[in-house]
């Protein structure tokens, strides 16, 4: 159990000082010691063992230490309301990973509308509350089910088809609704929806700086904890559905259709059932993403943030849902802190995809095989 | 009354008439073995049987009732089971989930119990890995044991025994077994005559139709033997018989031969 702690602590610790540290010296330290931890734990198979053992022994303990670590970053980051930002952003991904991973991971139905489902979600929160007049939170519930209600009636002719069909669809559908929502009059055009309101709880508004056990923290910290709590709801469920039927269901239709026909699974009912679930996250999260920034215009939502969002699968590892948490963890923040590569961030993800199909196909941590626990 | 009958079965691919007008009947846990030269129809066969192809003409009758309009996912749940020529496992999938695959259907717990309602899923689930290693074990008391590996590392007789045990899973009433001994090497083939005889020990009122080039497996495994050719059901009885069957004969091995 102590060495549960202590790994997760010495993780924290190293994301910590790579996010914080300035001087180029002591952040090639903090890699230097990042790397150095890796390949000792590569390098000593009785560590690495001793490691495995202890966190799957005490899944319960490594749990809540990860959930102690996640809460504890604001208070880390306390000086920065922009990385309490990034971190909320990185956590935003993964909802929306969850869910994306459930349809392209699980089931093989490659949505590359992703953006557009988060689209959705965001606009109408921004739609409902600033054009209707609703409650925040409702409007942030109608988000996500908004996303479910448009995927379904649009794709439901398009899902049983098989092949790349459904790709070539959905990336015609992120360019469609970017088009819509530059033009039309009620959704603000280019200038988007400004002054969305904020969620507020017992008449605590989001976006009030708060002030836990004596240390003040950024506002964006509100976020960051709802965050924590959306990315463990949506990684939760998406885990307990996947180590159940609809994961044998949607894995065996992935690898073979007729396979899965003859078993007497109905494709074209395990499919929309992934889908839906999966846009409900990507709504969610995009739903987030607009009480969070407050305003949402299109480019927030065009082609480059679906290719970002496939990154975060192919790069955590294609049906692996811890896979999907490293994924965006990694992938969001690290062009943040490399301000120089930001203007390069599609090329750094498209460089990052390609050597890691061609080196690691897998993804970093790869999907392990169901164990029904 | 016989748990599948043909009528006039059809089956067209534009031009080509595949099946062409078949009768035929399988009786409740009898064992029926098909042959015929490639493209005779055999797995066309299988595949209007598993409502994978379209009947053209015709009817499928399983226990009494229609089934030729059903997709195959209903046909599967009305106890059709089959194996593919070539395998259609999912090799990245463990052991264990490739035969959980045949229990899908008969789920009890749906998505709102696997979210909130963990227990029953855990129950259910215990049961169903349980049945999976019951029915490995039947045919390698090895196997159970490996159901956590991907089956893309058993051997090749392992996966055809793995994909066997999914068909089964589904409970069915009639399986169908197309080229069982494919890429089979003698022994590995005598293996698999021993597997087919467990299935018939063990589910006694399933009917089984095995297509097989191995005549020695046809031989040993069906009581009744259907000879196919052009399509056309040419021949049918016990084994000696159909091997002696004149037409059998020139369809294998053409006419001069069975002249001199």
């Amino acid at each position: 159990m102590i060495l549960v702690w202590a790994a997760e602590a010495v993780v924290l610790v190293l994301v910590v000082l790579g996010i914080l540290v300035e001087a180029p010296l002591a952040l090639a330290g903090t890699a230097a010691a990042g790397l150095a931890a890796l390949v000792l734990v590569r390098v000593r198979p009785r560590l690495r063992a001793a490691l495995a053992g202890a966190f799957a022994e005490h899944p319960t303990a490594a749990l809540a230490g990860g959930a102690v670590c996640a809460l504890a970053l604001p208070f880390a980051l306390r000086a920065s309301p922009y990385w309490t930002f990034v971190a909320t952003l990185a956590l935003v991904y993964v909802v929306i990973g969850q869910g994306l991973n459930l349809q392209i991971g699980t089931a093989g139905l490659i949505n590359l509308a992703g953006a557009a489902f988060a689209g959705l979600g965001a606009y109408t929160v921004g739609l409902l509350t600033v054009s209707a007049g609703w409650p925040a939170w409702l409007a942030f519930l109608a988000g996500p089910v908004v996303a479910v209600v448009v995927g379904t009636l649009l794709f439901v002719p398009i899902l049983t088809t098989r092949g790349h069909y459904l790709a070539l669809v959905t990336i015609a559908f992120v360019f469609i609704f970017n088009v819509l929502m530059n033009n039309l009059e009620f959704t603000g055009g280019p200038q988007g929806i400004k002054n969305i309101p904020t969620l507020r709880l017992f008449g605590y508004a989001f976006t009030t700086a708060p002030t836990v056990l004596g240390i003040a923290l950024p506002a964006h910290a509100n976020f960051y904890f709802a965050a924590v709590a959306l990315a463990a709801l949506a990684t939760g469920v998406i885990r307990r559905l996947h180590d159940s039927w609809l994961g044998v269901a949607l894995n065996t239709l992935r690898d073979d259709e007729i396979a899965a026909k003859c078993c007497g699974i109905s494709i074209a009912r395990a499919k929309l059932t992934a889908f839906c679930i999966g846009n409900f996250f990507i709504g969610l999260g995009g739903a987030l993403y607009a009480v969070m920034v407050g305003f949402v215009s299109p480019p927030d939502f065009d082609f480059g943030y679906s290719l970002i969002m496939l990154s975060v699968i192919i790069i955590g590892g294609v049906d692996s849902i811890p896979g999907v948490v490293l994924g965006a963890c990694l992938l969001v923040p690290l062009p943040e802190r490399f301000r120089f590569l930001h203007e390069y961030r599609l090329l750094l993800y498209g460089v990052v995809i390609l050597v890691m199909l061609l080196y690691r196909s897998q993804g970093l941590w790869p999907a392990a095989v169901r164990r029904y626990r | 009354m016989s748990l599948v009958e043909t009528r006039g079965l059809t089956v067209r691919f534009g031009g080509l008439v595949a099946l062409d007008g078949v009768d035929l009947r399988v009786a409740e846990g009898e064992s029926v073995g098909v042959i015929g030269p490639n493209g005779s129809g055999k797995t066309t066969l299988f595949n209007a049987l598993t409502g994978l192809y379209r009947v053209a003409a015709g009817t499928i009758l399983l226990g009494g009732e229609k089934v030729g309009d059903l997709p195959p996912h209903r046909i599967a749940r009305l106890g059709v089971a089959r194996t593919f020529q070539s395998s259609r496992l999912c090799p990245n999938l463990s052991v264990v989930d490739n035969v959980l695959a045949g229990m899908v259907a008969a789920r009890r717990t749906g998505l709102l119990d696997a979210v909130v309602r963990r227990g029953r899923v855990r129950v259910e689930m215990r049961e169903a890995i349980a049945r999976a290693g019951h029915l490995l074990g039947l045919f390698n008391p090895e196997l159970p044991a490996r159901g956590w590996e991907r089956v893309g590392q058993l051997p090749q007789i392992d996966r055809r025994r793995v994909e066997i045990c999914r068909a089964l899973a589904t409970r069915p009433r009639l399986l169908l077994l197309d080229e069982p001994s494919a890429g089979m090497n003698p022994e590995e083939t005598a293996e698999l005559m021993k597997d087919l005889q467990i299935v018939r020990d063990e589910m006694p009122g399933l009917a089984v139709v095995i297509i097989e080039h191995d005549m020695f497996v046809i031989e040993g495994v069906s009581q009744r033997v259907i000879a196919f050719n052009y399509g056309r059901k040419i021949a049918e009885g016990p084994f000696a018989a159909v091997a002696e069957h004149p037409e059998v004969r020139e369809a294998y091995l053409g006419k001069d031969t069975v002249r001199a």
